[in-house]
């Protein structure tokens, strides 16, 4: 049950878990911006220019997997939970896939790879597919990389100190980063409760693993619903031992992690500026820069 | 008209209770008005008593605590705490001084590490960070954590998520320890572990007011004072061998007293005087004399 959640925090003392979460944070939304930038040029109508773009998206993202594959071998994080954690999306590519060959294009005699029967199957299809996929490895790897090097109250002191100009917009920062340290904190909680449920449903003969859609679906409600109530009751008995303790939300509270900034992390958020910048740049030129080479050519 | 009562009754306006933590004067509190929780109960507990609140389930006995610690107002009827009256607007500052034990040891661990967990009363109370690391170290030593520091609650037994809800408490200084069937979910190893370990906390601050909420007979009969509920009235009130002494009567509420008061009873007579012994020990050494 545990090994679903992908990128538990991994104790170790690695460059990368002593970087600044907030370096980390910001790092990561860069990463994903830079993975999900489509270099394909809307409108593109000869083939060699949709090839051309092709290759560099598949370049471009080849790049980015040696850096974060550098980055987990530095942060030292198991490969293992990445394909564990992979696991949930092949019903997700296949999905994809399916809708990827159904719209019709009607590809002539070079672009189709095969037929499926009277179904012509083209090479973008394919293509898109695996540049989807390909995408959503990035994106798992480069999450697990923050998550499992940065403990979950320091991700969330990150997000915090990230919000705070929300601050002046009358947005409860410090109240939305209180609400999600509890979340982590009962993650393994309602997890161990969930499991417990579920023996003890079990024992009284409802069966989660076997039967139709439909009887499957009633047995998860028999999970769900005494879970709904447990969390009631714990949230309820969580706020009152907050209340007992003294906590306001709305008074002034003193800190007891620090987040201490050290030049090291302006090193690292250099670094990143500099990712960042050559990936604007390459999305700006570099189709035409490619046209370019295509006409001298 | 709730307000306007607060402002009248100033703490001059009441007998002086200043010997006592906490007083109740005639509290009613219901849920649902036509099933009162708790009817007129009045009592005085005086500073640095050790009380046991007995009463089997439904008697009102959680309900009574949360009143105490002002989580939950009184709708008729006066609570004194440390001699203040506790109102809407009191209740935050009363607050400061009480601290409360819940049964269940996962549903009071609120940050991710035993370290955060007593970090939190800290930062509540806006302590500088530079002084928690030593305050922290202090208190989880005196609850037995000092090695457990970064332990995640998942990590640990329940009775050592409880120590750390006591650590938690006790860091902010509380004259009044609330425990609100703290031992309720524990094993026996950790019950013992906890009340002994109050105990331990007792001796230390003589000043500190206990009161226990508990289905543990043996333990309440460690107590100054037995205050027994029952479908929210108080049934019986007095020190551990008075309340004990009426076995007809706590039976007919469906509460049973300790084995060795039950034991020395019967040798009433046929043996040697047995009837002030306090425990099983002090009972088995007085019949091996």
């Amino acid at each position: 049950m545990k090994s679903v959640i992908f990128g538990r925090y991994s104790n170790y003392n690695t460059p990368i878990h002593r970087i600044d979460p907030r370096v980390k944070i910001i790092g990561m939304i860069v990463f994903m911006v830079a993975i999900f930038l489509p270099l394909t040029k809307v409108g593109s109508t000869s083939q060699y220019e949709i090839n051309m773009s092709t290759a560099t998206n598949f370049i471009i993202l080849g790049i980015i997997f040696l850096i974060q594959l550098i980055l987990m071998l530095i942060g030292r994080i198991s490969f293992i939970s990445i394909f564990k954690s992979m696991k949930t999306m092949w019903f997700f590519l296949f999905l994809i896939f399916l809708l990827n060959i159904l719209i019709p294009t009607n590809p002539t005699a070079e672009q189709t790879a095969f037929n499926l029967g009277t179904l012509a199957i083209s090479y973008s299809a394919i293509f898109s597919t695996a540049y989807v996929f390909v995408r959503l490895v990035l994106v798992v790897m480069i999450t697990s990389v923050v998550t499992s090097t940065t403990k979950p109250m320091e991700l969330t002191f990150g997000i915090e100190w990230l919000l705070y100009p929300l601050k002046f917009v009358k947005i409860p920062v410090h109240e939305i980063g209180m609400i999600i340290s509890l979340a982590l904190r009962y993650i393994p909680t309602l997890m161990e409760e969930s499991e417990r449920i579920m023996k003890s449903q079990a024992s009284r003969g409802v069966d989660f693993k076997n039967g139709k859609f439909k009887e499957k679906f009633k047995s998860i409600t028999s999970l769900i619903v005494p879970l709904f109530m447990s969390s009631f009751i714990k949230a309820s008995d969580l706020a009152d031992t907050m209340e007992a303790r003294g906590y306001d939300p709305k008074a002034k509270r003193t800190r007891y992690r620090m987040l201490s900034w050290r030049w090291v992390d302006t090193l690292w958020l250099i670094v990143i500026a500099i990712f960042l910048g050559l990936i604007i740049a390459q999305c700006v030129i570099g189709t035409n820069y490619m046209l370019l080479l295509m006409n001298i050519i | 008209m709730q307000k306007k009562k607060n402002e009248v009754k100033t703490t001059n306006d009441h007998p002086d209770y200043s010997k006592y933590a906490v007083v109740f004067d005639n509290v009613s509190f219901f849920y649902n008005e036509n099933t009162p929780t708790l009817k007129n109960i009045s009592f005085k507990i005086e500073k640095g008593q050790y009380v046991a609140l007995i009463g089997h389930n439904g008697s009102g006995k959680s309900t009574l605590a949360r009143l105490i610690i002002g989580i939950l107002i009184q709708l008729s009827g006066d609570i004194y705490i440390n001699n203040e009256l506790m109102t809407d607007d009191t209740a935050i500052e009363l607050r400061k001084k009480i601290g409360i034990v819940f049964q269940n040891p996962d549903n009071q661990f609120i940050g991710s590490t035993v370290r955060d967990d007593i970090a939190f009363s800290l930062e509540n109370m806006c302590v500088k960070s530079e002084l928690m690391e030593d305050l922290i170290k202090e208190y989880a030593a005196k609850v037995n954590m000092l090695d457990f520091l970064d332990s995640e609650p998942s990590n640990l037994s329940g009775g050592q998520k409880q120590r750390v809800a006591i650590a938690g408490t006790l860091i902010r200084n509380p004259d009044i320890l609330i425990l609100d069937e703290a031992t309720a979910m524990l094993d026996p190893k950790g019950k013992r572990e906890i009340f002994n370990l109050i105990h331990k906390m007792k001796d230390e601050n003589p000043n500190l007011t206990v009161i226990s909420i508990t289905h543990e007979i043996d333990e309440a009969y460690r107590a100054d004072k037995i205050i027994v509920l029952n479908d929210g009235e108080i049934f019986m009130e007095g020190t551990p061998s008075e309340v004990f002494s009426h076995p007809d009567e706590l039976s007919k509420i469906s509460l049973d007293i300790p084995f060795f008061s039950k034991l020395s009873m019967e040798l009433k007579g046929i043996s040697k005087d047995v009837s002030n012994v306090k425990s099983m020990e002090d009972l088995i050494k007085v019949l091996c004399q």
